[in-house]
């Protein structure tokens, strides 16, 4: 892991040493003019990672709490089958599914020029993080002692204030290391988003336009990895994007650990 | 409130199932024997037959080829970790272990592509050849593989390593005739998932092994392949190209069908370990 780093940051170094750490902020991204800022990519991301969040978090508690406290057992096996395989499917098939399902029914919604938008690229995250935190939170909830409800249930409490003051407040904690883990996936997650989000490097105009093309930093570094020349500027400068990525990614997991350490 | 619930989780559960009709559907116009055997590459994809004689036999047979190196490397690395964790570790380092594994783990793949472009392609001179994208994916799951190698081992019941040690048994002894015969399910519950996982990895070996076409079947592990995850990939952007489309929905489907099989028979190895 030292050596990763190491390496990372020994070939982005020419582009720290070059602009320094605030083109962190810098709008602008064209390579052949020399401009390597880092914003409209770390934008993009941050959106695309709330929009998936937005979508995902909701619908995947409620998927959890649905098959561990009203379905039968069966079904639960068969829904744990069914997350298993949603997990499994590789990201450039959802990418695929985005890029023909999703895009054109954007486009006739919205009256886009083409469906390639932020908006696209959340939503395929939020699918592909579902079973993520669907998993995880199914696993947090079975973990509560059946005392714990029973004695709920003694006291009299109905189904919505058990859910609310017994089963959530304790399943909180794996409930939240599943939605970091989430977000760590949708953080990393490079194919999918590649296809459907257009690859435009611009700060969306305005700031809350999530209809527009847009960049985030996987889609940037799968883009022009191929272009960029080896020891250029621009190749340094994509290191840096990797490096950026890699941090936020561990301080992601490690934030994740911690909190369920603290718990246990 | 179950109401509002149960309709909040109806995507959740209808999605799968729909994922997956969606694709096989799209896929059938163009699945047949002939693709899936056939090693013809894409000479004839762009041309006028639109059913031309088009095979994804050579894209099949890369991705597995790096599937299979990427295990043979990773299996023996995770396994001494996990007898590492479990033999002489101390409870600060064990947890100093999990930590990094789960930060490891955490990393995006593409970034492990990253450095393998850097080190394997550009400082070691290898270019862009099946044995980097061997490299990477074993280190993309590596992190994986010794995790579920660690709990398969942490299974085992103290007693039983315990009476072994009073027995007299040296610890090649507890490893070779108490542990591994009682964990083997487990692990290989876990080489299963991690072959899963660097089927479907596309990213790290897009621009490190990987290329489009004119190769069938690799000369050595130091020339390039072709594989199914990029494949779909640059199919995929061939959206005016009808026939392409159906050539990526099967090669989708293909890719699929072999992360089922093998996420379904870790399960089953899952169902078999814990009936023993």
């Amino acid at each position: 892991m030292f050596v990763l780093f190491w390496f990372l940051g020994d070939a982005s170094w020419p582009y720290w040493q070059h602009f320094g750490i605030s083109s962190v902020w810098a709008a602008e991204w064209y390579p052949y003019e020399s401009l390597y800022g880092l914003l409209p990519a770390i934008i993009g991301t941050t959106w695309a990672m709330m929009i998936a969040m937005m979508i995902a978090v909701p619908c995947g508690l409620a998927a959890a709490i649905v098959s561990s406290e009203i379905l039968p057992v069966i079904w639960q096996g068969w829904m744990r089958v069914g997350m298993e395989l949603l997990a499994g499917i590789p990201s450039v098939v959802y990418g695929l599914i985005g890029l023909w399902v999703l895009l054109p029914w954007l486009q006739n919604t919205f009256d886009l020029l083409t469906g390639h938008s932020l908006l696209a690229a959340g939503m395929i995250l939020s699918l592909m993080i579902l079973p993520t935190i669907m998993v995880m939170s199914q696993d947090a909830l079975r973990m509560i002692p059946t005392e714990q409800r029973e004695a709920a249930m003694s006291m009299g409490m109905n189904w919505n204030q058990r859910l609310m003051r017994v089963l959530l407040p304790q399943a909180w904690p794996g409930i939240r290391s599943g939605i970091l883990l989430g977000l760590g996936r949708a953080l990393g997650e490079t194919m999918a988003v590649m296809l459907v989000v257009g690859s435009l490097d611009r700060v969306p105009q305005p700031i809350y336009n999530i209809l527009e093309p847009a960049q985030t930093l996987t889609s940037r570094i799968g883009r022009e990895m191929g272009e960029a020349v080896f020891g250029s500027m621009h190749f340094s400068a994509l290191m840096a994007c990797g490096l950026v990525l890699a941090v936020t990614a561990i301080c992601l997991s490690l934030l994740a650990q911690r909190k369920l350490s603290v718990v246990l | 409130m179950k109401v509002f619930l149960s309709l909040l989780a109806l995507p959740a559960l209808l999605l799968p199932l729909a994922c997956f009709l969606y694709v096989i559907i799209q896929a059938l116009p163009a699945l047949n024997w002939e693709l899936i055997v056939g090693s013809d590459t894409t000479g004839n994809l762009f041309g006028d037959a639109p059913n031309a004689g088009h095979g994804l036999w050579s894209q099949i047979s890369g991705s597995l080829l790096m599937m299979a190196l990427a295990c043979l490397l990773a299996a023996p690395i995770a396994l001494s970790i996990a007898l590492f964790h479990a033999l002489w570790a101390s409870a600060r380092q064990q947890r100093l272990l999990m930590m990094l594994l789960q930060a490891l783990q955490g990393i995006p793949p593409i970034v492990y592509g990253l450095c393998g472009l850097i080190v394997l392609v550009h400082l070691l001179h290898w270019g862009i050849c099946l044995a980097a994208g061997g490299v990477i994916l074993a280190v993309v799951i590596l992190p994986l593989l010794s995790s579920n190698a660690i709990h398969a081992l942490q299974r085992i019941p103290v007693e039983q390593t315990e009476s072994a040690k009073a027995l007299g048994l040296t610890s090649a002894g507890i490893i070779g005739r108490v542990w591994l015969p009682a964990a083997w399910p487990g692990m290989l519950t876990g080489l299963l998932l991690a072959m899963a996982r660097a089927l479907s990895e596309t990213a790290p070996v897009l621009f490190t092994a990987t290329v489009f076409s004119g190769v069938t079947w690799p000369d050595s592990i130091f020339s390039p392949v072709t594989s199914l995850q990029t494949h779909i990939f640059y199919l995929a952007q061939e959206g005016s190209n009808q026939h392409a489309v159906d050539v990526a929905w099967a090669s989708a489907t293909i890719l699929l069908g072999l992360v089922v099989c093998f996420s379904l028979s870790a399960r089953f190895l899952r169902r078999y370990e814990e009936s023993v």
